[in-house]
């Protein structure tokens, strides 16, 4: 994985930069044919006021690695190794106790199916409000007062009413909407989002991305952004990684993931991107992901991937600098290898891109 | 809120209408004549069937039986187990020691039940867990009065701290309570598992619910986002198991109260049916449906303060 802390020795105001910093994480389940690796030595950081988009197919452990940051991890979850550097605390070694202060204090989450988020029985202010009154000690009336302003933050027309209403009262949309006022009740400098628009039609997404967006300027909030859509992360982040049977196969800023993609699953998963200019059939990824319980040898990746070599089967490959911020591990950007280019389809769908200046850039 | 519950008060008395034809009707098709005592004068006899409308057509005889309860509160005379008096009274005089019984298993039965479920939950697949959910099973498949036998046996003959039957003449609340722990003790064993079971089954699936980790993601201890999502969600559902409950209690109390001689509405409504006693079985037959709609109509009152999507009327 890039070493950052390489260039940090010499500017101390970098180093201060980065807010969160995952390092060599590895988290395993317990399970009936025996453990499974989820998240196989992943390593990010996240600096103080970007977005870091995590790409990948389900499966992949984009989830279990937000959930060993939130501290959420389900009893069967092992983490076997690496820390999760915050605030000068490692948060893999934060005891329950201590974790319920950072959590949403520090760190917010927001869900990825905001109908099944909510207490279906707890009337919406009450749940915003719940965390304000019991963690932070406030009294009914600012904790109403303040949940009332969030909600308008989160443009919930005619909040004053709406705080007295049920879940089931909401829309799909606007109870993600609450799902963000209830992440922000505490003051989170982090916001971590677990795929936010999986769950909403395609209409309200692009709503509820400008709505993350824009309270993330209004805040100054760094965000962790996972989702399996690359689509959405043109628009959203600063940097991607992407996540492949456990382990971040590509990582660099959004321009290079997307105009100069190197790992051949950052290119299969970009041209399965529907759009309206591509005439050919849709690509679709051959296969299915492996069995995270026996992870094959080598690249996981290989054994779908039609430009694998043959030591792509055997060594796992290391990451390959590309630039100072592009790293890919893949054979193929050994500078011995050969020469593969990316699919033809692709290249096309690229250049339309760069034409287009479709990045947020 | 109002008209939910007037609706469900009208469907209530629909209900307990029906119950009192169906009952009145297959009461008394049975064979069994109220009148077959050899030693009664025939001519009286032909006078008494007079006077209560026996002598006339069933249609005729269901006319006269709902204008008496309609018009005057009147539901007829026992004829047999208590000759000439009002049925209501007998009922009456047999009601105390059957509610004493019916309404203490259930105020334990409850709170054991949910302490029992919240325990199995919280400790799930556990040795406690196991031992909890062992013993629900075997509370739930074995009916109430092979306790009661048990409990009267081991604890009235083998280590008499209990009275062997209930007594009757107890000078206060506190003698009667302890005539009565063995019956009540086994009446409220059944509703305890079943309460655990429905409970724990419910907080384990609350406790992987989504709404539950966002309770703990925004900042509550474990402990707060249990006691303030999960438990209280999951006794929502709860509440639908504690109409049966009542029932099974009340069929329960039939033969328990008989096995510790208990002179409770239960054993009066098997001593009449066997006699005969018509209209003292219809009047007991009431009696229990109507003790039954009326839990229903509680249980779907609090239904309706409990979740909102009721009350407001929502769909999800």
């Amino acid at each position: 994985m890039p070493k950052q802390q390489n260039d940090t020795t010499g500017n101390s105001a970098i180093a201060n930069d980065i807010i969160l910093k995952v390092a060599d994480l590895r988290v395993s389940f317990r399970a009936y044919g025996g453990r499974v690796q989820a998240v196989r030595g992943i390593s990010f950081d996240l600096k103080r006021g970007e977005t870091v988009a995590i790409v990948g197919e389900s499966g992949s452990g984009k989830s279990v690695s937000v959930k060993t940051v939130m501290g959420i991890l389900p009893g069967n979850a092992i983490i076997e190794s690496g820390e999760v550097r915050y605030g000068g605390m490692d948060l893999t070694k934060v005891s329950e106790e201590k974790f319920h202060e950072i959590r949403g204090n520090r760190i917010g989450l927001i869900f990825q199916d905001p109908l099944s988020a909510l207490n279906p029985i707890m009337k919406i202010g009450k749940q915003i409000t719940e965390t304000l009154r019991l963690a932070k000690k406030m009294s009914g009336e600012e904790a109403r007062a303040k949940a009332i302003e969030l909600m308008a933050a989160v443009h919930i027309p005619d909040p004053q009413r709406r705080f007295n209403q049920y879940p089931f009262q909401f829309s799909g949309g606007m109870r993600q909407r609450i799902v963000i006022a209830i992440a922000l009740a505490g003051d989170p400098e982090i916001l971590i989002c677990d795929e936010p628009t999986t769950a909403l039609d395609v209409t309200v997404q692009s709503k509820i991305l400008e709505l993350i967006n824009e309270i993330k300027r209004e805040r100054h909030l760094s965000v962790i952004f996972i989702t399996h859509d690359l689509g959405v992360v043109a628009n959203m982040a600063d940097r991607v990684n992407v996540m492949y049977a456990g382990k971040i196969v590509e990582a660099g800023t959004t321009e290079e993931i997307f105009f100069s993609p190197a790992h051949p699953y950052t290119w299969a998963l970009l041209s399965s991107m529907p759009d309206l200019q591509t005439k050919e059939r849709l690509q679709a990824i051959p296969g299915a992901p492996p069995n995270m319980i026996y992870p094959p040898a080598g690249d996981a990746f290989a054994r779908r991937n039609p430009y694998a070599l043959k030591i792509d089967m055997e060594k796992e490959p290391p990451y390959f600098r590309l630039s100072d911020t592009h790293y890919a591990a893949t054979w193929l950007a050994h500078p011995k290898a050969p020469k593969v280019e990316m699919p033809a389809v692709l290249r096309a769908r690229i250049d339309r891109m760069k034409r287009s200046g479709m990045l947020n850039g | 809120m109002l008209k939910y519950i007037l609706g469900r008060f009208g469907a209530m008395l629909l209900t307990l209408f029906l119950v009192m034809t169906l009952s009145f009707l297959i009461i008394r098709l049975m064979p069994m004549s109220l009148f077959e005592n050899p030693e009664v004068d025939p001519v009286i006899q032909k006078l008494l069937e007079a006077e209560m409308h026996l002598d006339k057509p069933m249609v005729v005889q269901y006319y006269y039986f709902v204008k008496g309860i309609v018009t005057e509160g009147d539901f007829g005379r026992s004829v047999k187990i208590r000759p000439g008096m009002e049925v209501f009274k007998v009922l009456a005089s047999k009601i105390r020691p059957t509610v004493l019984l019916n309404v203490l298993s259930l105020v334990i039965a409850i709170p054991l039940g949910i302490i029992a479920g919240t325990v199995a939950a919280l400790r799930n697949n556990k040795l406690t867990d196991t031992i909890i959910s062992f013993l629900v099973v075997i509370f739930i498949s074995v009916p109430s009065f092979v306790f009661a036998s048990l409990l009267q046996y081991a604890f009235t003959f083998l280590w008499p701290l209990f009275p062997t039957l209930y007594d009757p003449a107890a000078p206060n609340l506190a003698a009667t309570l302890h005539s009565l722990a063995m019956p009540i003790i086994a009446l409220a064993l059944n509703p305890i598992a079943t309460i655990a079971r429905y409970l724990r089954g419910e907080l384990i699936e609350t406790m992987s619910s989504e709404y539950l980790l966002l309770a703990r993601t925004k900042g509550l201890t474990r402990a707060q986002a249990t006691v303030r999502h999960a438990f209280r969600n999951s006794l929502v559902p709860i509440f639908n198991a504690i109409i049966p409950l009542i029932t099974a209690i009340m069929g329960g109390s039939m033969v328990v109260e008989k096995i510790f001689a208990v002179p409770g509405i239960g054993g009066q409504l098997i001593e009449s049916i066997l006699a005969g006693d018509h209209f003292l079985t219809v009047a007991g037959l009431i009696y229990y449906s109507a003790v039954s709609l009326a839990t229903i109509l509680i249980v779907d009152i609090s239904y309706g303060l409990i979740d909102p999507r009721i009350r407001v009327g929502g769909t999800k």
